[in-house]
């Protein structure tokens, strides 16, 4: 055989290898995908997944069925988890810092990103304007509480865009009045150098949450209970939060903690008025992807604790799920605890709070984080 | 169906390329028309009738200009079929462009049609026109074969995106065609780099000028406009020369030649220069049956002042039914002009680097035409671009931004330079040792490599946007 010749099979052979492998990544993740099953929910995303679409000719003439099909594709792909987690490392390698809605912050820190842009003027008006009818009417406090970007912001990426909750709060604070109005801003500031914020969720910890406690205990001119943070217990110490299901990356692991004083009484719990519980923890949740679903057994339309604390002294809290761990911390302070949550409930709020008002009355408390708030709250 | 797609990419082409080889020779054709048709109706299942229509349209006006060749009827022939595609073109693409210009003239109500564009006429309209007109200048033979003029028309790689084939360009392989294993490695590493282009620079990049044009101006300052200029730069670009690169590939693994469409266009030192690298199918496609059939530059300065006036503005309309392109391609136009005049000359006297920046600028500057609609979205933002938006030049937010996107954009500039094929045929020239072995290495593990990374950032897609829907 020549030299010519050589390289000529050479090339031959390259070619063939070449060709081999791009067809072999097509045919074995094609073949691969057509064999697998499809899955109703993903528990990394935490949301349902497109389904087949229904095959009908009108819907092929239209278009549509195209179009759910490609989706459906893209929701059911074969490895679907392992394709999100090789983008992110890409990502991560082209040294992006903002991922899926998420900025991978020093620390070990994942911040939800709230782009300033999204959150009007017009809108923080009118969340205001309801809050305020909402607390002339019962007299209730107010308690926003910022979320991770704002009081870890020497965390984030530099320059990093971040909608300021500080001059919201100081607009809610002139709306509703210094007396209504509990600074959970500064007392989490104070503290901002001790882990209050999960590092993978973007729930305040239970650590958070006491601060948050200490604060609402001040504006009331109360005593706290003394809660000790030594003593808190670990419930888990493999939390990986919503945050991290936007990366799907190993990030880091978070402990989920509980003060058990809140456990040294009796409770009754009602979730929506039909399944009873006698403790204010779900450990079940632990064993899912939501484990801080623990607090409060996830989230309720409507919550109803009873305790042995203080006869006759009842509070009624409009919330989102911030709220689901300080609220075992309010227990020692009530009798009895009303919870909604306005996104699961169906109803007159102003109506179901005077159904449930007792005679001598009863405290009111809004508990939300900044950013739920612009979103959710509402007083009708 | 686009490329850039999972459904594309393990369905439809698999499929697709077994059947076409396994087929004997004889029938390829007839499997690529019918694939071709699969793929059109995914997404425009009504408007498939359409092509047909024009397909079966020009077949008949070939075969008529040809066997009345000579004779005046022919010449009205021709004309007859170039009514009909301008009809269809027009009625499709331009009827409520011209409706609502009507309507804010003369102060009247005509009522819109509303009616989708059907994706890829711009491009199919254009190959039948360039086939009649090709057939009545005797350059062809009319195709007696209505399978193979079929396959032409509606061939699926160039079929959404181009490059827009003339007839003559590709009239052999119609008929006869061969591939071997070195041209479908070719095609496969070729269409891989297309796909990697569109996916991970021109859909990361769009996200960057997405963000940056969706901003009020008020926060836009000068670096932020420039950067998010450049970043539509870059998306358009890769965008769009990947879609040729698939094509292209997708071809030479069939079996076709098809022209190349794009030459490392930023790198032009004259706005003369840039069109013979950007989109070079269409600016051809006018040259030839356009510009010099009005008469080029052969009938004096001033005709052909005017045929490029014209030219530009059908080049820029061609883009899509709005004021903003018709603009965009007067503009060019202007720069054409004063190169012919005398910047040509003097830019040619002038170091290289000057002419580079010069066309740079009126690109980028054509781009903000292009990329926004509105006159009033359009000045405010080049009024950013040159300080006069208010901001200053610098802000927290451009410097998040281009930290954020700096590798990014870092790859994308040495991509868009010819420094990576210069790099490959070093190494393949080489022939032997270890520069040979790197190349051989390279050839098949980083397309492989950037399928995979292409099908991950595929999975995750939040932003997969198809440009040519106005085309």
């Amino acid at each position: 055989m020549t030299g010519k010749e050589e390289t000529c099979v050479d090339d031959k052979r390259n070619s063939l290898l070449t060709v081999g492998l791009i067809c072999a990544v097509l045919l074995v993740l094609g073949i691969a995908d057509l064999c697998n099953g499809d899955k109703i929910y993903s528990e990394t995303e935490n949301r349902l997944l497109a389904s087949r679409p229904a095959f009908s000719w009108d819907a092929l003439f239209v278009g549509t069925y195209g179009e759910d099909y490609e989706t459906y594709m893209t929701d059911q792909f074969v490895g679907r988890d392992k394709w999100v987690r090789l983008k992110t490392r890409a990502d991560i390698l082209f040294r992006k810092r903002e991922i899926n809605g998420v900025y991978l912050a020093s620390g070990h820190y994942l911040i939800g990103v709230n782009d300033p842009e999204e959150y009007t003027e017009q809108m923080e008006n009118s969340r205001i304007a309801s809050l305020r009818k909402l607390v002339n009417r019962w007299d209730a406090k107010v308690m926003l509480v910022p979320t991770a970007d704002n009081i870890l912001t020497d965390k984030l990426p530099m320059y990093a865009p971040y909608y300021q909750e500080d001059r919201l709060l100081t607009k809610v604070k002139e709306a509703v009045g210094d007396e209504h109005y509990v600074d959970v801003y500064h007392a989490l500031q104070d503290h901002a150098g001790e882990p209050v914020y999960y590092r993978t969720d973007h729930h305040w910890t239970s650590l958070g949450a006491y601060y948050g406690f200490l604060a609402w205990a001040r504006s009331m001119n109360r005593y706290p209970y003394p809660y000790d943070i030594h003593g808190m217990q670990t419930v888990s110490d493999d939390f990986q939060g919503t945050l991290q299901s936007r990366i799907n990356l190993d990030w880091a692991k978070d402990t989920i903690q509980y003060f058990p004083e809140t456990e040294k009484k009796a409770v009754t719990v009602t979730y929506d008025l039909k399944d009873t519980s006698d403790s204010l923890y779900a450990p079940e949740y632990l064993d899912t992807k939501n484990q801080y679903g623990f607090f409060l057994n996830d989230n309720h339309a409507f919550v109803e604790i009873h305790t042995g604390y203080n006869p006759g002294k009842t509070l009624f809290v409009i919330k989102d799920s911030y709220a689901n761990s300080m609220i075992p911390l309010l227990t020692t302070h009530y009798e009895t605890i009303y919870v909604v949550d306005l996104r699961y409930f169906n109803g007159k709020l102003f109506q179901f709070m005077e159904q449930y008002e007792p005679e001598q009355g009863m405290d009111v408390l809004v508990l939300y984080d900044c950013i739920h708030f612009l979103e959710d709250f509402k007083y009708y | 169906m686009v490329f850039s797609s999972l459904l594309f990419l393990f369905r439809f082409l698999p499929v697709f390329m077994i059947c076409y080889f396994l087929v004997p020779r004889k029938m390829k054709n007839l499997v690529l028309f019918l694939g071709s048709l699969v793929f059109y109706a995914w997404g425009e299942p009504v408007y498939i009738f359409l092509m047909l229509f024009s397909t079966i349209s020009d077949f008949i006006w070939g075969r008529l200009i040809e066997d009345y060749r000579g004779k005046g009827s022919s010449r009205i022939f021709l004309l007859c079929s170039i009514v009909i595609n301008l009809f269809l073109l027009g009625f499709f693409k331009y009827a409520d462009f011209l409706l609502q210009t009507v309507n804010s003239i003369f102060g009247t109500t005509l009522p819109l049609m509303h009616l989708p564009l059907p994706i890829g006429i711009s491009f199919y309209t254009f190959q039948t026109m360039s086939y009649v007109i090709d057939v009545y200048r005797g350059d062809v033979k009319a195709q007696r074969n209505i399978l193979q003029f079929g396959v032409y028309v509606t061939m699926f790689p160039q079929l959404i995106a181009g490059p827009i084939l003339k007839y003559h360009q590709v009239e052999k392989y119609l008929k006869d065609r061969r591939v071997d294993l070195e041209e479908i490695s070719y095609g496969a590493r070729r269409f891989v780099t297309g796909l990697a282009k569109k996916v991970l620079l021109a859909n990361q990049l769009g996200l960057l000028w997405t963000q940056i044009s969706s901003k009020e101006t008020a926060q836009i300052s000068v670096l932020m406009a420039w950067l998010g200029v450049v970043a539509f730069a870059f998306q358009i670009y890769f965008d769009f020369s990947g879609y040729s690169d698939m094509a292209i590939g997708l071809g030479a693994i069939l079996g076709f030649h098809f022209p190349e469409n794009f030459n490392y266009p930023y790198l032009a030192d004259s706005v003369t220069n840039f069109w013979r690298r950007w989109h070079i199918s269409l600016s051809t496609w006018f040259k030839e049956y356009v510009y010099i059939p009005l008469g080029g530059n052969r009938k004096g300065l001033a005709r052909q002042i005017f045929n490029i006036l014209l030219v530009w503005m059908l080049t820029g309309i061609w883009h899509g039914a709005g004021w903003n392109f018709l603009f965009w391609g007067l503009w060019f136009a202007v720069f054409l002009i004063l190169e012919k005049l005398f910047l040509g000359e003097f830019l040619a006297n002038s170091p290289g680097v000057f002419g580079r920046i010069y066309t740079l600028a009126v690109v980028l500057i054509g781009w903000v035409f292009f990329a926004l609609e509105q006159p009033g979205e359009i000045l405010s933002y080049l009024q950013a671009m040159f300080g006069m938006g208010g901001v200053g030049l610098v802000n927290s937010q451009a410097l998040y931004l281009g930290s954020e996107y700096l590798v990014l954009l870092l790859i994308a500039l040495i991509a868009c330079l010819p420094l990576g094929s210069r790099l490959v045929h070093r190494l393949k020239s080489s022939k032997t040792g270890p520069a040979m072995a790197l190349y051989r290495l390279g050839e098949k593990v980083i397309p492989t490599a950037l399928l995979v990374l292409s099908v991950a950032y595929l999975v995750d897609a939040s932003y997969n946007p198809f440009l040519y829907f106005r085309f």
